[in-house]
Parts: C-alpha cells; structure tokens; sequence
C-alpha cells in the first residue's frame, strides 16, 4: 500500500511543494537582496571614508574607487598637526565616566522612586521626564559661569560633571526596576539587610541588560558629543576629538583628506564596540530607541 | 535657530552683565612687570597653515615681549563671539579677540570693545598706522573710531579653470572682465564641456555675506543705509537679478550652495568667485588636475568694482591699562610690517601695508614667485569695507537677507518680490 501510494504521493504533490519552494527561495533571495543592497549603502560610506583618507592631496575629488597612489600622508598630517591621540584619550576618559556617573546616579534615583513611595513621586517622576525635554542650549550658558567659577574650565571634569545624570538613565533604569519582586526586597529587608546592601548586593546584579544598555547609549552619546566641549575647551590639547575633525574645516578651505582620515581613527573605538558588543548595542537601540 | 536662540540669550546675558564703560584710564608707557594676556584666535583652532603662521607670530610676539605671556584661546571662527561674549559673562575679561567684520558693530556697541582712540595717545596710534592702507583701516571703524584693526583679510577674486576655458573655445588669457563676459563664458563652459560655468561663493552657510556686497556695491547698491536696510532697492536688486538670469541662462550653476568651493577643487566648474584664503588649497588640489588662474572680481560694465573684504579684525576688550599695554603692543606686533609678510606669505590674506609688497626685505620675493597674488593686491585700490548691521539682532537680518537672496537667484517667483518682501520683514528687527 504504501509502494502504491508513494507514486500517487509523489505525482501530485511534488509540482506544488517544488513550486512552493521555489517561492520561497525567490523570497529568501528577494530578501537577502534587499539586505545586501542596504549593507552596502551602509557600508559604503564608511568605504568612502577611507579610501578618501588614502587619497594624495591632488586626487582628492577624484570619484575612482580605489587611489592611484595610496598614501598614509593624511594619518601623519593628523597625528603631527594636532594631538589626535590626547584627544582621543580624553574622549575615551569622558565618554567611559559619563556613561559610569550615568549609570550610577541613574540606579540611586531609580532606586529611590521605586523603594520609597511618597505623596510627590509622580510630580518627581513627571519633573525628572520633563527636564529631558530641555534643550541643552537653555541651560549651556549657566552651566559654563558655573563651571568657570569652579574652575573647572578647559578640564576634563568639567566635561563629564554636567553629564553625569540625565533623565533618560533615570527614567530607563526606573522602568527596569519596578518590574523587579518587591517580595525578594521584602525578603532582603526582614532579613536585616539595609538600602545600599539591598541596592548593589540584590538589585543591581539583577539589572544587567538595561544597565549595559544604558552604559553603551551614554558612552556613545558622550563619545559624540560636540556643543559643550566647543564651549568649555580652550586649548585642543585639552578638548575632545569631535572638536579635533572640526579642525580641519578651516577658513582656508576644507581639509577633506586629513579630516576622512580623523573620522577613520576616531570612529574605530565606537566600530569597536559594535564589533565586540553587536547584539547589545542593537537590543540598547532596539529597547530604548535612539537617542 | 537653536545657535540663533543662543546667540540672543548670550546678547542679553552679556549686555546685561557689562557695566557701564567709562573713559579708560591711561596705561602705561612700557611693560615693566610680568603681565599675562588672553587672545581668542580662530586660525588656532584649525589645523590649516592659519594656525601654523600664528604660532610663529605669537612666538615672535613673546620673545619680543619676554615680559608678556600670551594665553591663546582657540575657538572656530563660528563660534568665536559666543565664546567671547560667554566669558563676560562668566566673568573672564578677554584681553585680545580675533573676531569677523559682521559683529563689528555689536563689539562696538554691545561687547565693550575698546576704541583704540579711546586707549592710546594720539601720537603713538599716528605712529603705528603710518604706512597702512586707509581704505584697509576703515573696515575696522564705528562712528569715526578704531574698534578692529584689520588683520586677516582679503577680497574676492575671480578663479577659473584654464582648462575649461581651453576646451569651450575659450581664451585663457584674456579672463571675463564683465558679468556679460562672465555669462558668455558660462554658457560656452556648460554647453561645450557639461561642466558648470560660473558661482559665486555668496550663497552658503560659512561665506558670510563679502561676496554677496562686493556684487551688489559694484553696481552701486548697499545692503542698508544707516539704520534702513537697502537690499531691495533698485541697484541691488539688480544686481542679484543679474545673478538670477545667468541661473537662467544657464551660466550660473545650480549646485548646493555650500558646495562652490568643492567644486571648483575638483575641477567641475570653470569660474568661481571667493576670497584668497582659499588659493593654497586650490593650488594643491589643481596640481596636475587643471590649470587655475586668478583674475579680478568682474563688474557691471564700465562700473568700477567694489571688492569687500572678508576676514577678520583684531579687537581689544582689556580693561586693565598694564594688559591694554599688552593688547597694543600685541596688534602693533601682528599688524607691523614682519606679521604681514607671513600673514600673506603663509596665509594668503592681504598685507595691510602696501609698502612691503615690493620690498625684498619682506614680501618682494615672495609676490615675484607668486604673481597670481598681484589680482588680488591690484583691487586693495578699490577696497570698500563690508557693511555689518547694528543692533541686538544683527545676525538674524543677515540671515534673512541672505535667504531671501538664495530664494531671489535659484527660486521661481520675482527675485525682487522676493528681496523686497525680506527687506520689509528685516526692517523691523533693525534699531
């Protein structure tokens, strides 16, 4: 029976199951072109940036895809005429304590909104909500006399200190932490153990994904920062290197070879870690949305 | 708008924070004592050869005056009057400040910025302007008094692809003297090579205004008159008419208008008008590309052109007579007759002083190698200083001027509606 209906099987089906495979193969490839072409587009620019970087002086503008005469004179130009590697290591050291500042006074102030509930905390909460609708702009120019009468002008605290909260951090790590059992805090608590044992001991090992998320949008959020340092900065030395690629747009025209070759190195450290951490740097977008 | 909304805040943060500027008191004849200055400088804050050849000055500067050190402060031309007026603000006196020619009334009015009548002896100020151009020392000038001395400055030229010219039938050496000229030799570069014929770099976010009143003053229209803005009036209007109808007939490209520079560099486009600043950069990226060359600024027939300059000034804001004596003894070293010969050299700005220019001491050897120089140096006969406009809103008339100039050459509707309606708009915004 079975030898005789394989036949039947097999003469009436095989048309549709080849023609539903091939559909699916027609989508699978359909969809894989359209991821291709996007990857390129993607990737093209950052193509662009350094092959342009590569270009000798005279064949910048030149639209061929690869440069005649390849050449590593615009990295030296960059190293020699301004402190790249400073600045890059001050941007590493701002965007590393921004992101730890963040993420520490964002647990404090989650914390306390979650743990202790009181008449005002919607108005808090609503206040802390609000502030990230303030531009920065508004608050820039009573920032910078405040930072000059500390002094911290031309430093890197003066930097990362106005950063090192902010309502998003807040806010996200808020939401995180009110879905965690109250009943294991009760636990905590009844069993003698106080707040800040409860906090770092209890809650935050628990929090590792919203805390990476947080720590990975506010270091990139301060790798790229580039309005408060123009202000604050006075010496190149001391500033950042977002102000670093502004340097080679000058009044005697636009540097593009020095500058593609800037962006190269200072965009490594942040393709490093989307290298590195690619699934969480999307799932920190994906969850958070893009700040 | 944020950076309008900014610079607004800042206004009125620093009016309010400047008190009320009396006389200056009298400083000293010498520098006896260690004094330490500040100097806010745009060329430092780029990695261009302006940063270089001001390191040199500064340098210079200081082993002169072993007594005065000179703290630099270096901040993007865009940024530089934020910066200056935020320190008021904060309460950090600048000393020394290399600011753009547009905010020269409000450093007058609004910064404090001190006259140098107001701060030297008649006879120490006669002596060190002696031998500078006059037409130069008025860009710098309110109300009859010195608030900038011009330093880095130049006005526009005409730069043009010798090769297109070549491959469109035309003559090289013989460069368009006219705009009639400069529309024929546009639409033969468009029609016979598809490259863009002509553009000027008036139109884009970082060219400022130079450009765009070196036109319409060299067909006799001035962008206000006292406090009544005159862009729309019938000069200069005509004169962005002019520029409308090149875009017509083709002559005139219609690219991004951010974009003149670059395109020039890479050889897409036969004629550009701009400062000389930009001639180092070109040379190396014309070099083995395309044949640049240099002419002056076109005209409107037999009119006789009004190049503008763009650039900037220095200005002094030291309230202290031993730092003011530090801040004068600084703009005579960067305005003498060694800083000029590296500002031209080195820069490529204009010398303030036309007495070095053959001079083999200073930049005589120097204009001999570069003779495409010597258009540039030829229209400081004609230089006519660039208008600011007064009053707290200065920036934002600027910018609706100069939208409604983009929208008047490259719209569709009648480019002198379009200025006139800006203008009336405008008009309520001036003192």
């Amino acid at each position: 029976m079975t030898i005789d209906a394989s036949p039947d099987i097999s003469q009436g089906h095989p048309p549709l199951a080849s023609s539903a495979s091939n559909m699916g193969s027609l989508r699978c490839l359909a969809v894989h072109a359209v991821m291709v072409l996007l990857s390129i587009l993607s990737i093209f620019p950052i193509y662009w940036m350094i092959v342009t970087s590569l270009r000798p002086e005279n064949e910048i503008f030149s639209t061929a895809f690869w440069p005649a005469s390849p050449t590593l004179e615009n990295y030296v130009f960059v190293l020699t005429r301004i402190p790249m590697l400073q600045m890059l290591a001050n941007t590493t050291i701002v965007a590393a304590a921004t992101a730890a500042l963040q993420v520490v006074t964002g647990l404090f102030a989650a914390y306390a909104l979650v743990r202790w509930r009181m008449r005002l905390s919607g108005v808090i909460h609503g206040l802390i909500a609000l502030s990230w609708l303030v531009p920065f702009q508004v608050t820039m120019i009573p920032n910078y006399v405040l930072a000059s009468r500390l002094g911290l002008l031309d430093t890197l605290t003066g930097l990362i200190l106005p950063n090192a909260s902010h309502a998003f951090a807040v806010l996200l790590l808020y939401h995180a932490m009110r879905s965690f059992p109250t009943e294991i805090l009760e636990a905590a608590r009844i069993d003698g153990a106080r707040s800040w044992k409860i906090l770092w001991q209890i809650v935050t090992p628990n929090m590792g994904a919203p805390i990476a998320s947080l720590s990975i949008i506010a270091f990139i959020s301060a790798w790229n920062e580039y309005f408060w340092p123009l202000l604050l900065s006075r010496k190149p030395e001391n500033s950042v290197v977002q102000i670093g690629l502004q340097m080679f747009m000058t009044q005697e025209g636009n540097l593009w070879g020095p500058l593609m070759a800037a962006a190269a190195l200072a965009s490594l450290p942040i393709l490093l870690i989307y290298l590195i951490l690619q699934r969480h740097v999307i799932e920190s977008f994906m969850k958070s949305g893009i700040r | 708008m944020l950076r309008r909304t900014t610079l607004k805040l800042m206004a009125t943060l620093a009016a309010a924070s400047i008190l009320p500027l009396g006389a200056l008191a009298e400083m000293p004849k010498t520098i006896d004592k260690p004094v330490t200055i500040s100097f806010y400088n745009y060329n430092l804050a780029s990695a261009g050869i302006g940063s270089e050849a001001t390191k040199e000055l500064i340098a210079g500067f200081e082993k002169k005056f072993p007594n005065v050190k000179v703290e630099t402060i270096a901040v993007p031309s865009n940024e530089i009057i934020n910066r200056v007026q935020a320190d008021i603000v904060a309460g950090k006196q600048p000393d020394v400040a290399q600011l753009t020619f547009r905010d020269l009334i409000f450093i007058a009015s609004d910064l404090g910025g001190n006259a140098l009548e107001d701060m030297v002896s008649p006879a120490e100020l006669k002596e060190h302007l002696a031998g500078m151009i006059p037409k130069g020392l008025e860009l710098g000038k309110v109300d009859g008094k010195t608030y900038g001395l011009a330093y880095t400055f130049s006005t526009p030229v005409l730069y043009y692809n010798g090769d297109l010219f070549k491959q469109a039938g035309l003559d090289p050496n013989n460069p368009p003297k006219t705009w009639a000229d400069v529309n024929i030799a546009g639409k033969a570069i468009k029609e016979k090579t598809g490259k863009n014929g002509f553009f000027p770099g008036a139109y884009g976010p970082s060219d400022g205004t130079f450009v765009y009143q070196a036109i319409v003053m060299s067909n006799g229209g001035k962008v206000r008159e006292g406090d009544k803005l005159t862009f729309a009036d019938k000069d200069a209007a005509e004169a962005v008419k002019t520029m409308r109808d090149m875009v017509t007939s083709g002559a005139h490209a219609k690219i991004d208008p951010a974009s003149g520079s670059d395109t020039f560099a890479a050889g897409n486009l036969g004629m550009f008008v701009y400062t000389t600043a930009v001639l180092g950069s070109y040379k190396k990226a014309a070099q083995g590309k395309f044949d640049l060359r240099i002419a002056p600024m076109p005209s409107f027939g037999e009119k006789p052109t009004a190049p503008t300059n763009s650039g900037s000034a220095l200005f002094v804001f030291s309230r202290d007579p031993a730092k003011q004596r530090a801040s004068y003894e600084l703009l005579k070293y960067l305005t003498s007759k060694e800083a000029y010969t590296i500002i031209t050299s080195k820069i490529g700005y204009l010398p303030l002083r036309l007495d070095i220019v053959d001079d083999p001491n200073y930049l005589g050897p120097w204009v001999k190698k570069n003779p495409m120089f010597r258009a540039n140096l030829e229209q400081l006969n004609r230089l006519t200083p660039n208008m600011a406009f007064p009053g707290p809103n200065y920036r934002q008339v600027e910018k609706m001027m100069m939208d409604a100039v983009r929208e008047a050459v490259f719209g569709n509707g009648d480019p002198i509606a379009t200025l006139k309606a800006a203008q009336e708009q405008g008009q309520e915004l001036m003192p």
